[in-house]
């Protein structure tokens, strides 16, 4: 899957401390359904209905955002999704 | 297997005793992998599902990623991988778990079919068991399959939903 974005200009320079970052999760063909969608719920306190939206979109879209803030924040919830073994990356926001 | 039930606080299942040796088996060979040198993760594509990049594009970020998170994640893994080996009855019987017990399980056997995923190369297209493939490995896939989807199930329905 190709990022939308490849390469960064002048002008994304500038606007680069305003634009937040965002955590991804990818698709996984090994995963299950139900447990991403309880991982959702668990680490991010969402309701089962957006976990499991997100879910979806991760499944039929190849991935989805599932939280944005600051990079430091990102990192770390990239970090506890992949001890739950979810594949997970963090990036500015694109 | 019987699969996990959820009974009050803790969710049940039971194991036999053949099962019960093959998950033995399973977390000798994951504590192996969390144990390996963490310098050549990204060449050994099971550790680096195990372990993956932290930004998708950006080696830099990735490599600062790893830095700072990969210890504490294989600590995690491993004391997960404790947590369960101590719950598996020896020789078969019941396995019962509380809610940070029952977490463990979720992480540990979804590791379990990660790295054994990555090996087989599960695809999105591999369809359900197939009575007719011998895999001995495929199998067993399945069956971590049967267990984890159980514990799920199990775990969110009712008292388990409490943080």
């Amino acid at each position: 899957m190709a990022p939308e974005r490849t390469t960064e200009t002048a002008t994304d320079a500038e606007h680069e401390l305003d634009r937040p970052w965002v955590t991804v999760v990818w698709d996984d063909p090994v995963n299950l359904m139900t447990y991403v969608t309880f991982v959702l719920q668990d680490l991010f306190g969402y309701d089962e209905q957006k976990a499991s939206t997100l879910m979806l979109q991760v499944h039929h879209e190849g991935k989805a955002i599932v939280s944005s803030g600051p990079r430091e924040k990102m990192e770390h919830d990239t970090s506890r999704l992949h001890a739950y073994g979810l594949w997970a990356s963090y990036q500015r926001d694109a | 297997m019987k699969p996990f039930r959820r009974r009050g606080d803790h969710v049940v299942a039971g194991l036999s005793a053949q099962e019960s040796e093959i998950l033995g088996l399973l977390l000798e060979q994951l504590d192996q992998l969390l144990d390996e040198d963490a310098a050549d993760v990204p060449a050994d594509p099971v550790r680096a599902r195990l372990f993956p990049a932290g930004h998708a594009s950006d080696a830099e970020i990735a490599r600062d990623y790893r830095d700072l998170t990969e210890s504490a994640l294989r600590e995690g893994k491993a004391g997960d991988l404790a947590l369960v080996r101590a719950t598996v009855p020896a020789d078969g019987g019941d396995v019962r778990l509380d809610d940070d017990q029952a977490r463990a399980w979720l992480r540990t056997t979804n590791d379990l079919r990660l790295a054994l995923g990555t090996r087989l190369g599960i695809t999105a297209e591999t369809g359900p068991p197939d009575p007719d493939d011998g895999s001995q490995q495929m199998s067993v896939y399945h069956w971590l399959t049967a267990v984890q989807g159980s514990l799920v199930d199990a775990f969110v329905s009712g008292a388990g939903r409490r943080r």
